[in-house]
């Protein structure tokens, strides 16, 4: 039941705000080479299946999957495509371990691209078509738009980070400076990683708090870039990754969760309207990945963790609710250095999405560098050995989470 | 249940769609500015792609972008077609008087086909296999409308 899977590599394009110099299966097929650059044994002939997705229609492009496919070297080979607004890249990750583990005769190496080219296309209209897709909702319910316009969240992602924020800030007494604090350190690690889109080696707190709000608590300086990017991620067998790579990279746990049914502004039968930070989904995903791999004491196994986090605030707030740090201590954690490079529990020294945030690609991309932070080939490498790292994505309007928990040993629960 | 209309909405969208056409496709339309035809071929199997592209997805090779570039006659040879009594680009106007006839045209040398009208045809003539050639704009500015379509040889 379920093989051991592996992940033996994983590669990224650069980002920036506008890769003009490639259409999109170029940007994609840069991301790949850099994957299996990092595995000499390995051709894209020896790829068995693959999964890939990006934001539906960000670019303005259906079924990208098919115009990619010589691209992504998937010709004539299984290829699927999953696409779950903001976790998309995580739950690509997920597909192509359920891939693996699913244990189909002659499917054993299984590619996950995730991508997004933000620059090609309108995102406000992407976006839109995700809102507008909650609006035909709100619309059985015999919500008419002029209601509506009067309950919906404010603009878009940071429509719903701002009740977020304000909402976390006031329960862990905080103020905008912590926020600017968790910029600064993503800003600098991004500084030291070769792909990363905004890189600010000498970015100070005073800096952050110097531009103008966007919407309260987040000021300008806060948000994540829009980047033109993409990531793959190789899975394997446990078998098949001894002979491809040093240290490979057991897949532990998965989850991907939604703890309740939430419509952007209105619909949100849960928690997730009246305490906005109290993320049950990400608790119930940490849950669950932690027993299927084994983990009792999070805090104490995991050696590094990569957070889906576009606004600083989501960065603190994750951490708590994934049972890394005690409810709101996790700004503590930023000004005594835990989270820092060389501290006890390195937290996204990739500079995380709040650097870098080609969409599609971004909840894959936590994973990714969790994977390469074991395997000592990341490009900010922690010093300290990683022996257990999570890579955790965030999407959907409220409350959708990515988790996968990896470790250096094969500490799967279950058989 | 009674059917009750409580919604009705209506609404305009603007989307502002910018593509990047990437690096091989630029060297494509700025031989077409010239009014040359140009595609690159795959080093291991011999393909030759027109439009250009970086990949050969039969060999899984890359194709370098400062090598294996071809120029290509304005020739080919008809592959297969269709004939439409619509404008092509405005279906929802009446039927035009002749028929629109497009194309796939395999241009001589290359191993894929590209797709446009056919010019100065009539259904009576056109037929798989025929030469045809390409009819260039008169002012080439490095788009696609630098090619009128296709005529006669």
């Amino acid at each position: 039941m379920g093989r051991q899977v592996a992940i033996v590599s994983a590669g990224f394009s650069e980002h920036s705000s506008k890769r003009s110099d490639v259409n999109m299966p170029e940007l994609v097929n840069e991301a790949i080479i850099n994957c299996l650059k990092k595995v000499p044994s390995l051709g894209l002939k020896d790829i068995d299946a693959f999964v890939t997705g990006n934001m539906p229609a960000f670019e303005g492009a259906n079924m990208p999957e098919l115009w990619s496919t010589d691209w992504m070297g998937a010709r004539n080979k299984p290829l699927m495509r999953v696409t779950t607004g903001g976790t998309t890249g995580g739950s690509v990750a997920i597909a192509g371990y359920y891939h693996v583990t699913a244990g189909l005769p002659g499917i054993d190496t299984v590619l996950a691209i995730a991508y997004e080219q933000q620059s090609q296309g309108d995102t406000s209209v992407g976006l839109a078509s995700t809102a507008y897709g909650e609006i035909s909702i709100l619309n059985t319910l015999g919500i008419d738009y002029d209601s509506l316009s009067r309950i919906l969240s404010a603009g878009a992602a940071i429509g719903v980070a701002a009740y977020q924020a304000t909402n976390y800030m006031s329960k862990a007494r905080i103020t905008e400076e912590d926020l600017a604090r968790v910029v600064v350190h993503n800003r600098r690690n991004a500084a030291k990683n070769w792909w990363a889109h905004l890189k600010m080696p000498d970015l100070t707190i005073e800096e952050v708090l110097d531009t103008p709000y966007v919407q309260y608590p987040l000021r300008y300086g806060m948000l994540c870039p829009a980047s033109d990017g993409a990531c793959a991620m190789l899975f394997t067998t446990e078998e098949k990754a001894k002979d491809m790579c040093d240290i490979p990279v057991y897949v532990n746990g998965v989850a991907s969760v939604a703890n309740e049914s939430a419509v952007l502004g209105y619909d949100g039968s849960g928690s997730a309207q009246t305490d906005p930070s109290a993320q049950i989904g990400a608790m119930r995903s940490s849950e669950l990945a932690y027993s299927q791999a084994g983990i009792s004491f999070p805090r104490k196994e995991i050696d590094y963790a990569e957070v889906y986090a576009p606004f600083p605030n989501q960065e603190l707030m994750w951490l708590e609710k994934l049972g890394l740090f005690e409810e709101t201590t996790a700004p503590e954690m930023y000004k005594n250095g835990t989270t820092a490079l060389d501290g006890d529990l390195p937290v996204n020294c990739s500079g995380g999405v709040n650097s870098t945030n080609a969409i599609g690609a971004s909840a894959m991309e936590r994973p990714a560098v969790a994977a390469l932070q074991i395997m000592g080939k990341a490009d900010n490498q922690v010093p300290k050995t990683v022996h257990t790292s999570i890579g955790h994505g965030w999407g959907g309007s409220l409350n959708l989470c990515t988790l996968m928990v990896m470790s250096d040993e094969q500490k799967r629960k279950w058989r | 249940m009674t059917e009750k209309v409580i919604v009705s909405n209506k609404g305009l969208v603007r989307a502002d769609f910018n593509f990047w056409v990437g690096k091989y496709m630029d060297k494509f339309y700025d031989g077409l500015e010239q009014k040359k035809i140009v595609g690159n071929k795959c080093s291991k199997c011999g393909d030759v792609f027109c439009p250009p592209r970086s990949v050969c997805g039969k060999c899984n090779e890359n194709l370098p972008l400062d090598q294996n570039w071809v120029d290509l006659p304005e020739s080919g040879t008809l592959q297969n077609y269709t004939i439409t009594p619509y404008k092509v680009t405005d279906r929802r106007t009446r039927k035009v008087k002749d028929p629109q006839l497009i194309a796939m045209v395999q241009i001589d040398g290359s191993n894929t086909a590209i797709v446009n009208r056919l010019l100065n045809i009539t259904p009576d003539e056109i037929k798989i296999g025929m030469k045809v050639k390409v009819d260039w704009s008169e002012k080439t500015t490095g788009a696609p409308s630098d090619i009128n379509g296709f005529v006669k040889v």
